[in-house]
């Protein structure tokens, strides 16, 4: 890999943001995600390579550490930060097309339930994975679920549940979406769920972490 | 020998008659069980200790948790209507915000205008954070108001009715939840990254507030406390951060409360199979939850050999796999392994993991009962 993309791929990993920012203490004053996307740009390196190349390369490594609970929820949402810093540079480039999305992820939490930790870092993650997603927050009814399907005609649902009471409402949903877009992909998260679960309800895939998630997408 | 007398023996790391049993109920799981009002059994002090009191003797618990205290009349302050929306379900409309309270869940609160979460800096810490503590961050945007007039009522509240029957357990919350609640989930653990000191000088403000919470809750009849942390386990922070910002301050708490003579257990739900060494280092009596798998990581067996020395646990079963979820012989067979288990070490006492989840039936409940009273002798 070129030294600047490893360098900003870098940057994400370790959460690094920008120069001012002082994490990592061994990074400091070094320019972060922020300084590095920009210079890489004015290099001549495509956006694309650095999308690819760099940030989402950068976000899968952060995935599977978080996987493997060498990471944690503060140094991921750090990551996501830095992701962040890099992609306002990236922005004029999907607005004019010649940066695509792999597609789109509709995320939201059942209705009744209000956790949104993990499915906001299912949201970040997935985001740095490439993609475009919808996050329709926390206690989402099924007719939500449906009206941004409806706009949104290939999305890929996400749907996030924590509590035994709201694994029913997370059935209904899933029937509901499964009824009117018997086509579209949908992924299941949460910690009570699981793989019998998902199935018995008819969602595409039980994903414990989001990783797992981003893997499935991708090979869509 | 009484229920009270064997859960402390349990928690002074000895063998009782037969191992206590004492879980701790969701307020979901209160209600299903109770079906009261579900705005006075949140709000009402006589309402929920009544409650618990039932569900006790209901049960047969050897000991009753209170996880609400301070009640009072706050509420009904700015309060413009009580709708009755279902069959146990309230919607409380206030001027700034609804709540929906129902039988199964703690109540859901809208403000009509959403917070702002803080940046760190903008923090002023002498004057944003209380020095006295006032409330409870049960949940999200959901704060129970503390009564000074009334902090304690609920437990000579409690004795009056029970006696010295049961062990009662007061229960106050982590200064890292405190911390949480404050700054907004997502913010306040990017903080820790961005500005530990200033996070190290909210969470001590906080814990000076808490101590004296601690510590005036201890002068009460009560046998031990309970500090609720669910954020310190592995979900959320590396054993390195739990080093830096959970354990010096719920060890002072710790200290606090035995200084009391009183008993403290730590009560950390999911996966903290890799920090129960530095659990054990902030002086806590016991540890609760011990969440196995898959909502945590932890063997029973494992977690006595490597902390039972100097603590109590208290928990294991999974409340949902093998309450709710599993059929008669896997919960039957789940229970009885970990009442084996636990008989082996020294200070045990039996309960669910974390709280017992809403949907829980009776049955199962009566189940653990049942089979304490058959397979915990000791
Ligand atoms: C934090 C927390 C809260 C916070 C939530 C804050 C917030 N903004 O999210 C607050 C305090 C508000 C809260 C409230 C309640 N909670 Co709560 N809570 C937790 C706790 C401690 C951690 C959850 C969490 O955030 N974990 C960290 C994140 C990173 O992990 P995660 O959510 O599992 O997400 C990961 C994966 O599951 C996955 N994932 C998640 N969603 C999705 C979606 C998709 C599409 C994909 C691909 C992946 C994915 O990716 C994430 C990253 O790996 C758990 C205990 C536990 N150990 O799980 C209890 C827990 C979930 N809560 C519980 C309960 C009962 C409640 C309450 C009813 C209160 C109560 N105890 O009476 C209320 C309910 C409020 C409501 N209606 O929703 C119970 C649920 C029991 C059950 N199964 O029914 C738990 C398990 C604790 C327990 N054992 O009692 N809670």
């Amino acid at each position: 890999m070129n030294q600047i993309l490893e360098q900003i791929s870098i940057c994400i990993q370790k959460g690094k943001v920008d120069s001012k920012m002082a994490y990592p203490p061994e990074m400091k004053g070094m320019p972060g995600a922020d300084e590095l996307t920009k210079a890489a740009l004015d290099e001549g390196f495509s956006a694309n390579d650095i999308l690819s190349g760099a940030l989402i390369h950068g976000m899968g490594i952060v995935g599977d550490l978080f996987r493997e609970k060498r990471l944690f929820v503060p140094q991921v949402l750090m990551s996501a930060m830095a992701m962040k810093a890099a992609m306002v540079h990236l922005k004029p480039f999907f607005s004019s097309g010649e940066l695509k999305q792999k597609g789109t992820f509709i995320i939201g939490t059942v209705a009744g339930d209000l956790h949104d930790i993990g499915k906001n870092l299912t949201a970040m993650m997935i985001e740095g994975a490439g993609w475009r997603v919808i996050d329709l927050g926390t206690d989402v009814k099924t007719e939500r679920f449906l009206e941004v399907l409806n706009e949104n005609g290939n999305a890929v649902v996400g749907l996030s549940a924590l509590l035994t009471t709201t694994m029913e409402q997370m059935e209904r949903s899933v029937k509901a979406i499964r009824e009117h877009f018997p086509e579209n992909r949908i992924v299941v998260g949460g910690a009570p769920v699981n793989s019998e679960f998902a199935k018995r309800i008819g969602a595409s895939l039980y994903a414990p972490n989001p990783q797992v998630a981003v893997e499935y997408i991708n090979s869509i | 020998m009484t229920p009270r007398e064997r859960v402390n023996i349990a928690m002074s790391l000895s063998k009782p008659d037969k191992v206590p049993l004492m879980c701790q109920f969701s307020i979901g799981a209160m209600m299903q069980q109770l079906k009261p009002s579900p705005a006075l059994f949140w709000y009402d002090g006589r309402v929920f200790a009544d409650g618990l009191v039932a569900l006790c003797e209901r049960f047969g618990f050897d000991g009753i948790l209170v996880s609400l205290h301070g009640h009072g009349d706050r509420w009904r302050e700015g309060l413009m209507e009580i709708k009755d929306i279902d069959e146990g379900k309230q919607e409380l409309i206030y001027g700034n915000r609804r709540e929906i309270h129902s039988w199964s869940d703690l109540p859901m609160v809208k403000f009509n205008s959403a917070n702002i979460s803080r940046e760190i800096s903008s923090v002023d810490v002498e004057r944003e954070i209380p020095s006295h503590i006032d409330y409870i961050p049960v949940s999200q945007d959901l704060r129970f108001h503390l009564h000074k007039s009334n902090m304690f009522g609920i437990f000579s509240y409690l004795r009056g009715i029970v006696g010295g029957k049961y062990s009662i357990h007061g229960e106050i919350t982590s200064p890292f939840d405190y911390f949480l609640d404050f700054m907004g989930y997502e913010n306040a653990l990017v903080s820790l990254i961005i500005d530990p000191q200033k996070c190290k000088d909210i969470l001590e403000r906080f814990t000076k507030g808490i101590c004296l919470l601690a510590s005036d809750m201890c002068d009460e009849d009560i046998d031990a406390v309970k500090i609720s942390s669910p954020f310190a386990g592995m979900g959320f922070i590396s054993p390195e951060h739990y080093e830096e910002f959970v354990l010096p301050y719920e060890s002072r708490i710790i200290e606090a409360i035995k200084d009391k003579g009183k008993r403290v257990y730590i009560h950390t739900c999911g996966h903290i199979g890799d920090r129960l060494e530095l659990m054990q280092k902030s002086g806590a009596s016991g540890l609760e939850c011990l969440d196995p798998e898959p909502v945590g990581n932890v063997d029973l067996k494992d977690a006595f050999n490597r902390i039972g020395d100097s603590m109590f646990i208290k928990g294991n079963i999974d409340s949902v796999n093998t309450l709710l979820y599993a059929d008669e012989n896997k919960a039957r067979a789940d229970v009885l392994k970990i009442l084996e288990t636990g008989k082996q070490g020294n200070g045990f006492i039996l309960s669910t993991a974390c709280s017992i989840a809403p949907m829980v039936c009776s049955d199962r409940i009566l189940m653990l009962r049942e089979l304490t009273d058959r397979f915990g002798l000791y």
